[in-house]
């Protein structure tokens, strides 16, 4: 066996640190993982959301379309009064 | 007021975040966290806290990771390098005196790119001396220091590869060195003027000796490395490391087996570079394994149009390393242009994705179910309150087990799509069939050999399949990132700790208690990694409930702990693991974990192995985000830099490119299954302009890729809402024919539509594309009304083109496209139908009667079907007449469209043009029913208002030319004296009719006219039969709900007399129950309802008994005859009738009639030469409305010449017949015959529908005289309420 440079020096002190180690990044990924949900969630409710408003716009569009030739009738017939009060 | 982080989430999922969005699309990667964990995110700082005394290698790891870093950014620069030369302009021959300038100019901008070379060669000289060195330091026999670690042997294996890719960078760009040469030129006639340029040149010309030797880059790390003579062992360890972890093949993902197959020959090569270390190598790992290794993969992906290939490259280094060339095993391997025809085709079979297609699919399904009900188990498990601990463990074990799984899939099929690309640029196709070009010499350039050509049909099938296998389970995957976060963490923690805590103390308690310095390492890897205080964290009561018994062999229980291991501890278990196999030792002979030497038992090698690559691969799913990205990565099937530099082109068409190809062939090749595919290529683009920014740093690079992909889009949006409109209008027409006779054919089943599924992208709000979210469902909903819309246009232009008669198949049309936008309506939120046609037809407006169709309809009658059609009473048909029309008919000419501007494919398209076929030569009753349905009530009074109008203009016209001839006529005209006989009595008549001989115009524009009124009537009776049944049918409906019963005697009677109809009963009644209940919120809505009920009963009520259109246009024709009466109709002064000087209009007509029977009879003319039967209606009208009807039939020239005829045949009977009556008499009597037969008839129908008996009876002049005229109350200004033409 060759000359090794020594395994962990005061192994008893590593272990604690480890061992605090440990705890502390319980907390630590916790918190991110939270955090990333948190994110999760924003950016599904963006999703959905803008899902939703594309369908109300959808209808808009729809009602607009609409409510431009109903007007385009109404002008017409309000200039052409004659032709609704003969009889 | 805290409130806990986990009951905050927690709440968050109270929100309803369904979405009816379904997920065709890979993972978009919005965020990604922990990337490049890795590599330690710290640099390995953290390495330090365990006092192993790897400071030494951790600062080489960190070294070798920085210049794998910046190798990286320079192989980027010279791959993405575009030769400037082409761009530099010429100088015209005007400017020749300020070459110098443009010199400066050039040379000016060619340095900036030259720099980027010139710090690529000192980049690799430093790379390579530092590599060189750190491998020096490391592989002492006597070492001093702790290392080389795993990830070190890694970060070497990853630098040696990056300056392999560098170099094989340089020797295929052909354009560095053209650049260059162009730059020493320019720098030859700029520096004349400078002083001092020595250096300058002398750096110039390292730079171009470095830029033209192939291989540059190896050479110098050659030198380098054997400066003192002490590499081989690291080499060797390396080779022993890279293949027995091809070998094994378990914990590599593919970006990092493609980096050891890269490395892996220039490591022989290197490392077999004399006699002696050949064989030391070949008695570590034997020659046959590093020759399978390379026959199994004769091609390698090295950048994403560029493959490296081991054999070329043994082949080309032994020219270079001149020991090497003895190595004759190795350099035997066939290149993969070499490959005997046999090996090819298994090679071929390996590679194409077509063969392994089924199985890939298999797996897929199979692999997606599991994992779901893997993600069900972890959501029940969450949503319990407490759950058993062993079954929460098993649970999330298999969620880990899933991911595992899920990873290693997504790396094997991405690498298949690797592999194919790389096999398929090594072996492009041969001669290229010109299919559709033949004419055009059919010179392909090479990218469209490798790419455009090279695949089939169903290796594209098969390529887009993967692609959305890929991004699919990346998807999944991707979406459950945080679902599974802690489960995984929990798992690998239980891993980790069970290994430490349990078989680590076994271990230590067995096989290593004798041993002092391994049992040391097997205690610092407990010290650096156990967790003991897990289970002492928590509550006891918590611990009572997990049984304790049994703790020898279950080892020691520790709590679930929800936190992974640092890249770090992995690092330096790692490291201690392989301390213990090799004994710190690299000359230890044998593999890593091969058991030759080492007097470790077998069954803890075997453990401390597993747990070794266990460990390995533990990192890439604590980096889940980033690893499904790595692994999901498409964007390498785009890029095409190096064939851009060898074509000579700036970009090659979308029709090149692999992705745009993919998407093309889904909407091309009419495949349902591939449907829902068709934007997973889209995700290539996502996937390139990520690379191209993130990878490659290059804007102009993404600006192609946005240019391209955006361009492309338009082209599918297109291509694909053509698709849908096509399909649907074929289902439309499909559905349409008749199914009975449909099922009696044998070709019916051509006509059946094979269904697709567009629903899924019809619901698709939110595309992603190259970061932007486009509304899939409104541009197909936009471009679909857009095309309904043209469609009608186009059907309207058609109509216009050709004559009346194709009114039919007009109808059909519209029928079609109504139905098919019905069935489009189901899936899309199109405007409505009838909306569209009022728009194309020009009658949105309230007050606009007329319509586009209408006024065609109106002019066509006008210009050609009055004046060109003859009407045979018989069949009810009206057909051209063959005369050739006086005046030829301009129309325009019928435009061109597409097949599914008709009815989606050709077989439906021709079936329906043999339909309407059928009426495409005559106009009848079927051609009235289209009129009545496609005018509607609406704009069929204008019509009818313009044909009257039109009538009333030809009575005006026909005055003067009637009087034109009644003052032709001789004074006197009696009676036809009997004795003639037949022939006598018509040679009389010719007599008496000579008058007229210089009035031939007049004679023929008079029966125009009259054939013209006959007309109009004719189809008038038509329109009344057509809108009687139609009202009919409307009356059968109705009935019922305005309470009509028939009564007795045949007449319709109110039901319940005084009371209100059903309708309006049903609507009280139901309005007066909801306002009795209060629970009804809104009670006014109904009442709405029952008012409107009563607006349809007084509106329906009041349609019942419409009057008839033919009696109408009778009244008026009558009315508009008015003013002529006095003149076509004399009253006798005598006050009784006049039989010999009467110049009515009856005996103008009887006349015409008979000349034109003879003319007919002479001429014999064919039937559609004839005039037709409308000029007996229109004049048997004018004489029915005149009261000349028994003046008609008493003194009508031939009907006194079949009387006449009569009576000489009765005489003739007994005796001889009477050969001598010619032929052509013969044939007149027949004529006139049939002449009356046709008069009888109209007459008949006029009395039947316009009766004027009653009123003739009692207008009678009480002193005996009758009163011939009988005035209507009908006037022209009565009919006033038809709308008029013009509006």
């Amino acid at each position: 066996m060759m000359a090794r440079a020594g395994g962990i020096t005061n192994a008893v002190n590593v272990g604690i640190a480890v061992q605090a180690d440990w705890e502390n990044r319980e907390f630590i990924s916790h918190i991110s993982l939270n955090i990333r949900r948190l994110f999760d969630f924003l950016l599904q409710f963006e999703s959905t959301t803008k899902n939703k408003l594309a369908n109300l716009n959808e209808k808009l569009d729809t009602l607009e379309r609409r409510l431009e030739l109903l007007e385009v009738q109404v002008s017409n017939a309000t200039a052409n009064p004659a032709l609704f009060n003969s009889s | 007021m805290a409130v806990p982080v986990e009951e905050a989430i927690a709440a968050l999922s109270t929100f309803s975040l369904e979405d009816d969005q379904p997920e065709i699309q890979g993972p978009g990667f919005w965020v990604s966290a922990e990337r490049g964990a890795t590599t330690s995110p710290i640099e390995y700082s953290d390495v330090a806290a365990y006092r192993l005394s790897l400071s030494e290698d951790t600062k080489s790891i960190n070294q070798l990771n920085l210049l794998i870093r910046e190798g990286k950014e320079m192989g980027s620069v010279l791959y993405t390098y575009r030769s400037c030369v082409k761009a530099l302009p010429q100088l015209p021959d005007s400017m020749k005196q300020s070459q110098a300038d443009l010199y400066l100019e050039t040379y000016q901008v060619l340095d900036l790119e030259m720099s980027r070379l010139r710090e690529i060669q000192r980049w690799q000289a430093s790379a390579a001396s530092k590599l060189a060195a750190d491998m020096q330091r490391f592989s002492r026999p006597e070492r001093r220091i702790n290392g080389p670690t795993i990830t070190h042997l890694w970060s070497m294996l990853k630098l040696l590869d990056v300056l392999v890719q560098l170099d094989h960078l340089k020797n295929a760009k052909a354009s560095i060195p053209n650049d260059f040469s162009w730059y020493k030129r320019t720098f030859t006639q700029v520096s004349v003027q400078w002083q001092d340029t020595d250096s300058m040149r002398e750096e110039l010309d390292d730079l171009q000796i470095f830029l033209s030797t192939r291989w540059a880059i190896l050479l110098n790390l050659h030198v380098e490395m054997f400066r003192f003579n002490n590499v081989e062992d690291i080499l060797q360890v390396l080779i022993v490391f890279a293949v027995e972890s091809l070998e094994l093949n378990f914990a590599l993902l593919f970006s990092e087996r493609h980096i050891l197959l890269r490395v892996l020959p220039v490591l022989v090569v290197l490392a077999a570079s004399s006699e002696k270390d050949s064989e030391s190598l070949y008695k570590r790992v034997k020659i046959h394994r590093l020759i399978n290794i390379f026959k199994n993969d004769p091609v390698i992906p090295a950048f994403p149009d560029l493959h490296l290939s081991p054999a070329a490259i043994l082949k080309e280094l032994s020219s270079y390393f001149p020991k090497f060339s003895a190595q004759t095993r190795l350099l035997g391997l066939p290149s993969p242009h070499e490959l005997p025809p046999r090996e090819a085709q298994d090679y071929q079979r390996h590679y194409l994705i077509v063969n392994h297609i089924g199985a890939i699919r298999a797996e897929h399904d199979d692999f997606s179910i599991r994992f779901a009900s893997a993600m069900n188990q972890l959501g029940l498990l969450r949503s319990m309150e407490s759950a058993d601990l062993e079954w929460a463990k098993e649970v999330k074990g298999n969620v880990y087990d899933m991911v595992v799984e899920g990873l290693q899939l997504l790396s094997r099929w991405t690498t298949r799509v690797w592999e194919q690309c790389a096999w398929k640029f090594s072996r492009p196709c041969k001669d290229p069939i010109s299919t559709e070009s033949t004419e055009t010499t059919a010179t392909y350039s090479d990218y469209e050999k490798v790419v455009r050509y090279n695949y089939s049909a169903e290796e594209r099938k098969a390529l887009v399949e993967l692609v959305s296998y890929i991004k699919g389970i990346g998807t999944l995957m991707q979406k459950s990132d945080t679902l599974v976060a802690d489960a995984l963490w929990e798992t690998v923690h239980a891993e980790v700790q069970d290994f430490v805590q349990n078989i680590l103390a076994t271990m230590l308690r067995t096989t290593f208690r004798k041993k002092k310095d391994l049992s040391r390492i097997l205690s610092d890897m407990r010290t650096l990694s156990a967790d003991w205080m897990a289970n002492t964290s928590r509550p006891d009561s918590e611990m009572q409930s997990f049984p304790q018994g049994g703790e020898e062999n279950r080892g020691n229980f520790f709590y679930p702990r929800a936190v992974a291991p640092t890249a770090a501890q992995v690092h330096c278990l790692q490291f201690l693991i392989y301390e213990v196999v090799s004994g710190g030792n690299m000359r230890k002979p044998g593999g890593l974990f091969g058991n030759t030497g080492s007097d470790i038992p077998v069954n803890d090698l075997k453990q401390l192995e597993i747990f070794f690559y266990k460990l390995g691969f533990f990192l890439n799913v604590l980096d889940y985000t980033a690893t499904v990205a790595n692994l999901t990565d498409l964007g390498f099937l785009w890029f095409r830099e190096f064939y851009l530099e060898s074509s000579r082109v700036i970009q090659f068409p979308i029709e090149c490119s692999l992705p745009w190809i993919l998407v093309d062939h889904v909407l091309e090749s009419q495949n349902a299954g591939l449907l829902e595919s068709v934007l997973m290529p889209f995700d290539i683009y996502n996937d390139a302009a990520q690379q191209a920014l993130v990878v490659y740093k290059q804007r102009f690079l993404y600006d192609e890729v946005e240019a391209e992909a955006d361009n492309c889009f338009d082209i599918f949006i297109s291509k694909l809402c053509d698709t849908i409109f096509t399909y649907y209008k074929s289902w439309a027409a499909s559905e349409l024919l008749d199914p009975s006779f449909l099922f009696a054919l044998d070709i019916g089943e051509k006509f059946s539509v094979k269904p697709k599924r567009f629903t899924t992208l019809f619901k698709l709000t939110r595309v992603k594309l190259l970061g932007r979210s486009i509304n899939l469902r409104s541009l197909i909903s936009e471009r679909i009304n857009k095309v309904c819309r043209e469609n009608i246009e186009f059907l309207f232009d058609r109509f216009e083109s050709q004559d009346l008669c194709s009114i039919v198949e007009l109808e059909k049309l519209l029928e079609i496209l109504r139905l098919a936008h019905e069935l489009l309506s189901k899936e899309l939120n199109l405007d409505s139908f009838s909306l569209m046609l009022s728009e194309m037809q020009e009658n949105v407006s309230l007050v606009s009667y007329s319509s586009r169709l209408a006024s065609q309809i109106w002019t066509e009658m006008q210009n050609d079907f009055l004046p060109n059609f003859i009407l045979c009473n018989t069949t009810q048909r009206f057909v051209r007449s063959s005369r050739v029309p006086p005046v030829p008919l301009q129309k325009p000419s019928v435009p061109h469209a597409k097949p599914n501007f008709y009815c989606g494919t050709q077989e439906l398209n021709s079936a329906y043009q043999s339909f309407a076929r059928l009426h495409s030569a005559f106009f009848g009753i079927p051609h009235m029913y289209s009129i009545v349905r496609l005018l509607g009530s609406r704009s069929l009074p204008w019509l009818i208002r313009a044909l009257l109008d039109h009538l009333s203009n030809k009575i005006t016209t026909l005055e003067p030319l009637i009087t034109a001839l009644q003052e032709a006529l001789p004074k006197s005209i009696g009676l036809l004296p009997f004795d003639g006989g037949v022939s006598g009595c018509v040679r009389v008549v010719q007599e008496h009719l000579n008058c007229w001989q210089s009035k031939l115009d007049v004679k023929i524009e008079a029966l125009r006219g009259i054939k013209e009124i006959g007309s109009i009537l004719y189809w008038m009776s038509l329109l009344d039969i057509v809108l009687r049944e139609v009202d009919t049918s409307q009356f059968m409906q109705t009935a019922p709900w305005l309470g009509l019963i028939p009564g007795g005697d045949g007449q319709i009677v109110q039901y319940q007399d005084g009371e209100d109809s059903p309708i309006i009963s049903l609507f009280k009644s139901v309005a007066a129950a909801i306002a009795s209940n209060p629970g009804i919120s809104n009670p006014l809505s109904f009442r709405v309802l029952s008012r409107q009920a009563e607006a349809a009963d007084l509106l329906y009520k009041s349609n019942i008994n419409a009057g008839s259109v033919l009696e109408y246009s009778l009244a008026f024709t009558s009315a508009a005859m008015d003013k002529y009466c006095s003149k076509w109709s004399v009253i006798p002064k005598t006050g009784f009738v006049d039989i010999t000087t009467s110049k009515d209009f009856y005996r103008i007509y009887s006349g015409l009639q008979i000349e034109y029977l003879q003319e007919s009879v002479q001429s014999q003319a064919s039937h559609h030469g004839a005039p037709g039967d409308s000029i007996a209606w229109g004049a048997c009208t004018i004489i029915y409305l005149l009261g000349q009807q028994l003046h008609f039939e008493l003194f009508d020239f031939s009907h006194q010449v079949l009387n006449i005829a009569e009576v000489e045949a009765a005489a003739n009977s007994s005796a001889h017949r009477n050969s001598q009556l010619s032929q052509g008499s013969e044939i007149l009597l027949e004529a006139m015959k049939k002449a009356r037969r046709l008069n009888n008839h109209v007459f008949s129908m006029l009395k039947a529908r316009c009766p004027l008996e009653d009123k003739q009876a009692c207008a009678i002049k009480q002193s005996g005289a009758p009163l011939h005229r009988i005035k209507f109350e009908n006037t022209v200004s009565a009919f006033e309420t038809l709308p008029q033409k013009g509006l």
